[in-house]
């Protein structure tokens, strides 16, 4: 005769272990509220969807265990973007030790006939996200945050220096070249809507 | 956001909206390389996964404390 033993969960493939969330918590409002923020940045600054996934992972298990010591001399959006930054600089390090990368030579960009200012047209296709980040890859770190930080309207140009160790006016002249530089790489990634 | 969608021509109207819908993807404008990518984040959606881990990872908050006796006691009358 056959045991009624019901298995466990971990054994039975065809049953899915349900789906745990997040107790109401201040941390929950927290991951609520900047997670798609920090995923965000750490899928395009990474360019990997699984890394930026585990990134956005050990980021808010990171501010879980640091979040009694913030005092709130930044805003909470400051505070997770530091996380993020340096985690996300540490994983590009260890990758760039086994594979170098080499960044954009701005003056490739200086000499480029792009117009940056005029506006850009896209077909709303699937690819665009594809298209976005083969642009950010081919700029140095360094301009790729840049970009992505500015591009977060809740973030000034203070914030901005303050998150990547320099001034606000450096922000703005690096900025310019940067927008150059991703323009020039995006109107190669496609072809552009007349 | 300046996002413009400029699928709305007179051509295309004669079209049924079902149609159109699957030939022709809207055509996006951008007046900055920001709004491109704050349109890119808005369509980024977050994996269900993060939380589901975190949810595992972290642990469980405290259990309530049960209170004094005389309140265990008059609850227990009260049911």
């Amino acid at each position: 005769m056959k045991a009624i033993v019901s298995e466990p969960l971990a054994e039975r493939p065809d049953v899915e272990e349900p789906r745990a969330t997040l107790e109401a918590s201040p941390f929950a409002d927290l991951y609520r509220e900047h997670s798609r923020a920090i995923y965000y940045l750490a899928l395009r600054y990474l360019g990997d969807p699984e890394r930026a996934e585990d990134a956005t992972q050990d980021v808010f298990l990171k501010a879980f265990r640091k979040m009694g010591q913030f005092r709130g001399e930044s805003s909470w959006r400051t505070w997770l973007y530091r996380i993020t930054i340096n985690h996300c600089r540490n994983l590009l390090q260890s990758w760039h030790d086994r594979h170098v990368v080499s960044g954009v030579d701005d003056a490739l960009w200086e000499t480029t006939p792009s117009a940056s200012d005029s506006p850009l047209r896209v077909l709303e296709t699937r690819e665009l996200g594809e298209r976005i980040q083969k642009a950010l890859d081919g700029l140095s770190p360094e301009y790729r945050l840049l970009l992505l930080l500015v591009a977060d309207e809740e973030l000034t140009y203070e914030e901005v220096g303050a998150l990547t160790g320099q001034s606000p006016d450096a922000v703005r002249g690096k900025l310019h070249r940067a927008r150059k530089a991703f323009t020039a790489l995006f109107r190669k990634t496609g072809d552009e809507v007349p | 956001m300046k996002r413009q969608t400029k699928n709305q021509t007179a051509s295309e109207t004669r079209q049924t909206p079902a149609l159109r819908q699957e030939t022709q993807p809207a055509v996006l404008e951008f007046n900055s390389v920001e709004e491109l990518l704050r349109h890119d984040a808005i369509h980024t959606p977050v994996p269900p996964a993060i939380e589901h881990r975190l949810a595992r990872a972290l642990p469980a908050p405290p259990p309530q404390p049960a209170g004094p006796w005389w309140r265990r006691w008059f609850r227990g009358k009260r049911s």
